[in-house]
């Protein structure tokens, strides 16, 4: 079977939500000795962005997002293995992002797309939780020495704390090692731009988008 | 060409041209065309949007023999509250609130409600409930609800007896998070017919719910099933089914309602299912995007419940309030925006009450 029929299996197996499939692919990949990491990027990581791109369509909705990562994790389980025998790896150069609803705050199912679709994208994500408190989110910083901490408020009432965690972060000594990024409903780039925060991302989509464009220049 | 006075949808006041507000129209009504797969505003609409956009006047109305009812939700706690949401924090008694929307602020409806707001905590307290609306009721004159969100994630961990279904997905537990969902609507549904018929029995006129499907999909359908359950015990209540946003949010992603997916709804079609359900009238919502115009903002609301008001055989109430209906999200919400949005959805959208 030719990388190209592989990669087309991929996605397919990744948009149909098929474990199963995902891990034939991901063994015929293997078996039949083709570049695995064009089979991940080329053919999984693609079906995801698709559906993560119907997910902002709301076309497909949050169960059908998490069905997708969870046959693409199943063949990962397959190839990282092989990935770490050739010595390859897939984009996790990309470093490290702390995220977190920030604190007061309990709304969590955007962050945790975003998340999701960071991981996806290469990232190692640190999702921390939600209401997290704001020295706990400095504290992550120091101990996991992210490229990026990004962090949601869904209320008018909480995103001011994302202001004060630019302060923290400058009071920890770690704020010019890393970007920051701040979303949610009420966050607008204007706020973004009046506390000083590197990223403001709308939505899932998008933060991919901007975070994959802010890497790669690095 | 002058510039216009107008806001962003974060309430930032801006001055924007003719043509930019035009152009921002033109894209607004295109968006909410594209997603609910319904026609976009015509040219007239267009430009009688534009009027009253690019009034000169800080405040407008609508023309007179166009009024049309004004109801209100949230009960005393647009008085009362003063968390960072919306209120005045102006503390006052349930009954001088009633009182002073009835005979100050011209409100054709007023409902009672519980500090919390929301179904599941008024269960404990509800013969207190009981006595208030009693009491009320001997006082005031105009139709007199109560009023209460589903608010279903009250329903799940660490709040509520179910597992919360966002960190089961978080976990892959994709069934599980799906079988939480059901679960708690179905406890919804119930605690709704408890809280509705005893307060109904109180000498309430109705029950307005708020913010329906505020938790997804599964919370829109446990609101439907409770509001069957309460048209079934009280078939002369007076039930307004008012929505938390334009697009069912698909938490569930497949659970239905009489055979029908209630994920990816929009409003002209959650109104046929809050009518099936048993609901009076509708309450249909748009939610506001901070980071567009005040002109993008409401010529997408415009044409999200223009269709919905086409289709819809119940009366349909637009939520006009903070963050929706155009309106810009800010606790205090600027009168210049909340009139020309209120105009708009009287004389554009031909709503029948706000």
């Amino acid at each position: 079977m030719s990388k190209e029929s592989l990669t087309q299996e991929a996605k397919a197996a990744v948009m149909s939500y098929n474990n199963k499939a995902a891990v034939e692919v991901a063994n015929k990949a293997i078996a039949e000795g083709v570049d695995i990491v064009d089979v991940i990027q080329d053919g999984f990581t693609k079906g995801m962005t698709e559906v993560g791109t119907l997910f902002e369509q709301k076309k497909v909705y949050l169960p059908h997002v998490m069905a997708a990562a969870a046959a693409m994790n199943a063949a990962m389980d397959v190839l990282n293995p092989e990935l770490e025998k050739l010595g390859s790896t897939v984009e996790s150069a990309l470093g490290t992002v702390v995220i977190c609803t920030i604190e007061g705050d309990i709304h969590s199912i955007g962050k945790d797309i975003v998340a999701i679709m960071l991981k996806v994208t290469g990232f190692d994500v640190k999702n921390i939780g939600r209401d997290v408190p704001l020295d706990q989110i400095v504290e992550a910083c120091e101990k996991y020495k992210p490229v990026a901490v990004g962090t949601s408020a869904l209320m008018t009432s909480t995103m001011v704390h994302q202001k004060t965690l630019e302060e923290k972060l400058k009071a920890a000594g770690v704020r010019d090692k890393l970007l920051t990024n701040v979303g949610g409903a009420p966050v607008t780039q204007m706020w973004a731009d009046e506390i000083g925060a590197d990223l403001y991302t709308e939505n899932a989509s998008d933060a991919t988008a901007k975070f994959a464009a802010a890497f790669e220049k690095k | 060409m002058a510039d216009i006075y107008t806001r962003m949808g974060d309430g930032k006041r801006v001055t924007m041209t003719k043509q930019q507000i035009l152009d921002d129209m033109q894209a607004g009504t295109a968006d909410a065309a594209d997603m609910a797969g319904v026609p976009i505003l015509d040219a007239n609409e267009l430009d009688k949007l534009l009027d009253i956009i690019a009034d000169k006047n800080r405040i407008v109305g609508v023309e007179p023999g166009n009024e049309v009812v004004l109801t209100y939700d949230i009960g005393q706690l647009d008085f009362t509250g003063d968390n960072g949401n919306s209120g005045n924090g102006v503390d006052m008694g349930r009954l001088e609130a009633a009182l002073l929307h009835e005979r100050a602020l011209g409100a054709d409806t007023f409902e009672l409600a519980h500090a919390d707001y929301s179904i599941k905590p008024v269960k404990p307290v509800i013969s207190n409930e009981m006595q208030t609306m009693e009491e009320i009721q001997n006082e005031i004159v105009i139709p007199y609800f109560y009023g209460a969100m589903p608010n279903m994630g009250l329903y799940y961990a660490p709040d509520g007896p179910y597992s919360n279904p966002a960190d089961l997905m978080r976990e892959f537990k994709i069934e599980e998070s799906m079988a939480a969902s059901e679960a708690a609507a179905e406890h919804l549904a119930r605690d709704i017919e408890f809280v509705g018929t005893k307060i109904i029995a109180a000498g309430a006129d109705g029950f307005n719910f708020d913010t329906t499907a505020s938790a997804g999909d599964a919370d829109c359908v446990g609101t439907f099933k409770g509001v069957e359950a309460l048209r079934k015990a009280c078939p002369d209540a007076y039930i307004n089914v008012g929505m938390a946003g334009e697009s069912v949010m698909g938490i569930h992603g497949m659970i239905e309602y009489d055979g029908q997916v209630v994920a990816g709804l929009y409003p002209h079609q959650q109104c046929k299912l809050a009518e099936k359900a048993g609901a009076n009238v509708f309450g249909a919502v748009v939610n506001t995007n901070t980071s567009r115009s005040l002109a993008w903002n409401l010529a997408r609301s415009v044409t999200f419940v223009k269709e919905c008001v086409k289709e819809s055989n119940i009366p349909v109430h637009v939520n006009m309030g903070m963050g929706v209906g155009g309106i810009p999200m800010c606790e205090t919400a600027p009168n210049d925006a909340v009139t020309r949005c209120n105009k708009a959805m009287v004389e554009i959208a031909k709503v029948d009450g706000v």
